[in-house]
């Protein structure tokens, strides 16, 4: 594990017990789940956003494929539990195949990940406002299947429970597998990666899938949480994504990071928030601090080596 | 053939205006008039400016996503204070200031551009708010008649002259630096060029930019909104990338990001014209985005292959 990764951990534990302080419904086990809770949807978007970030990519498609899978999600389940198996497999699916189409355009066709995932933002904005009719089709208005919204409570939701299994799901792929060597090897330097014989393409193909994947999971979280989809549910997540992944030591040049430092990353920007607002300060405050927050750590640990 | 590529922009000008004025023929009977011109030379201006400084930015392998933030500043301060010529030399001032912020720490922080100005991003939006908590706020006739006056095309002349500086910028020491640091930072650094001087400024011309897109955008639209800015992220970059600049920094000019602006305005007035349902408006866009790249990366290919 890197160091990054303690520093981003040190961090997140600081803020939640400065929070604690300030708040103390914070210190309880209901205020620090609710802070956990709001964190794994950033967590999930964060997972898929790291995989691209550490070949050197980034996929601002997340907004869309999110709210894309968020509507599949409650179309086809149509609230009744009996549908949700084949609800999720199609969001899931969906998520994946955006993802998919993303990686082939990057590796592939050589288009900018920039413009390649822009694009396909657009493209999925443009269809799931079209294929809905702006979110008033009759399919739309459906609540979550009650499976999915029952993760969110207990005294320890499951949805927790499915945000650990993520994070040793990508941590075990990252750093026990041989797939995982590969993708550090593509993000340190793709070319010696090549020579070496890893198959680059195919990697960044697969990392790019996998981001899909991750946004299609938040969006049908999203949806279990708050009982229904909207439109717009996705656009916070495109520059929190980013932002967990390096407050979380990941390095934007790709080839270093864990897992482990984007919770802890995801973990410190919720908490941030949540601290600020139990504190009544305005919007325009939080925006500004939380800025700040992230150029201060940035300035800690996200500096980029001198030159000669 | 390479010129091809570095002339994408004005090609893709070319077939979207073609485009616009056969759908609009077909459409109404008649050709595009001169209010209609005048309306796309209006809506047009403040994207035009804030790609222009995009441009800059994306010459030296840059990325700015403050300019949101930096256009609702300005566009809030306008608003808010009527648009006097006091305030609006104000305004660019303030422009200047928080792209000098970016500049200075992506050049001697060393903190890589996309996540400096995504920190600041935040902060500048935050300021927005904090000046103009809501929408609101007005410009004075004078200033609008102008400005972007609804009769007669004087936002031409500014727009010429936005073209003339950048015409005259570009032959300058200070243009060539600008090229020198995108191609090979390292081999400009080696030649005695002061590197972070000169990612410093195309920084602060970038707010500058932005700052009188924001004037533009009030005096068109005749109020401010705090959230005016965000739209400009990411059609900011899109422009830059119809118009064929790299960004990999070092190739492209800021009259192609121009001509990327104009033929994204004009896309959406082909689409509605078309009679295609506004809904689906921005999976044309992202498609557009994606094949204008293509188009770019064919003919990158096909120039490779007639010189081997």
């Amino acid at each position: 594990m890197n160091r990054r990764a303690l520093y981003a951990a040190a961090i997140a534990v600081a803020v939640l017990v400065i929070g604690a302080v300030l708040t103390p419904g914070l210190a309880s086990w209901p205020g620090l789940r609710a802070v956990l809770v709001v964190a794994s949807f950033t967590g999930f978007v964060a997972a898929g956003q790291m995989l691209v970030v550490l070949v050197g990519g980034i996929d601002l498609s997340i907004p869309w494929v999110l709210n894309a899978a968020a509507i599949v999600l409650t179309t086809t389940s149509l609230g009744m539990s009996q549908r949700l198996p084949v609800a999720l497999a199609l969001a899931i699916g969906a998520g994946l195949a955006a993802g998919l189409v993303n990686g082939l355009g990057v590796a592939w066709l050589g288009v900018p990940a920039v413009v390649m995932t822009l694009g396909m933002n657009g493209v999925l904005q443009g269809l799931t406002l079209g294929l809905s009719q702006g979110l008033t089709c009759d399919d739309c208005g459906h609540y979550a299947p009650s499976p999915l919204r029952d993760l969110f409570a207990g005294t320890v939701p499951a949805a927790l429970l499915v945000w650990l299994g993520i994070a040793l799901l990508v941590t075990v792929l990252l750093r026990l597998t041989v797939f995982g060597r590969r993708v550090y090897a593509t993000g340190v330097n793709p070319r010696a990666a090549f020579l070496s014989g890893v198959g680059v393409k195919g990697v960044t193909v697969a990392l790019y899938t996998l981001s899909g994947g991750f946004a299609a999971l938040a969006g049908i979280m999203l949806v279990g949480y708050g009982g229904q989809a909207s439109l717009g549910l996705g656009d916070p997540y495109l520059f929190e994504s980013i932002a967990a992944v390096v407050v979380g030591g990941v390095s934007i040049l790709g080839g270093r990071g864990d897992y482990v430092g984007v919770v802890a990353g995801s973990l410190t920007l919720v908490a941030v928030t949540t601290v600020l607002r139990a504190q009544q300060v305005p919007e325009h405050g939080r925006l500004m601090i939380y800025g700040l927050v992230i150029l201060a750590i940035l300035f800690a640990y996200g500096r980029e080596r001198a030159h000669d | 053939m390479r010129d091809l590529q570095d002339r994408l922009g004005y090609l893709v000008l070319i077939a979207t205006a073609v485009a616009y004025f056969a759908v609009y023929t077909t459409s109404l009977g008649r050709p595009p008039g001169s209010f209609d011109y005048l309306a796309i030379l209006n809506t047009t201006m403040p994207l035009a400016l804030v790609a222009i400084g995009q441009s800059l930015v994306v010459l030296t392998g840059g990325i700015d996503l403050s300019v949101g933030g930096v256009v609702s500043v300005c566009v809030a301060v306008t608003a808010a204070t009527g648009g006097a010529p006091g305030w609006i030399l104000v305004v660019l001032l303030l422009g200047a200031a928080a792209g000098l912020v970016n500049g200075l720490i992506v050049a001697f922080g060393r903190i890589a551009p996309i996540l400096t100005t995504l920190a600041t991003l935040s902060i500048y939006t935050g300021a927005a708010l904090w000046v103009l908590p809501v929408p609101g706020g007005s410009i004075m006739p004078e200033v609008r008649a102008v400005l972007s006056n609804p009769n007669i095309p004087t936002a031409l002349g500014w727009l010429a002259l936005a073209v003339a500086g950048w015409w005259v910028l570009r032959r300058t020491r200070f243009g060539m630096r600008v090229y020198a640091v995108g191609s090979d930072e390292t081999s400009a650094r080696a030649v005695g060029i002061p590197v972070e001087r000169v990612k410093t400024a195309v920084y602060a011309l970038s707010g500058l930019c932005s700052a009188l897109a924001g004037v533009f955008y009030v005096s068109t639209t005749t109020a401010g909104d705090a959230n005016a800015g965000a739209p400009f992220i990411l059609t900011s970059i899109a422009s830059v990338v119809v118009g064929g600049v790299a960004f990999t920094g070092g190739r492209g000019s800021a009259m192609g990001a121009v001509a990327g602006a104009v033929a994204l305005t004009l896309v959406i007035d082909v689409l509605f014209f078309a009679g295609i349902d506004p809904l689906y408006q921005s999976l044309f866009q992202g498609l557009f985005l994606v094949v204008a790249v293509l188009l770019g990366t064919a003919a990158a290919l096909l120039a490779r292959r007639r010189t081997t």
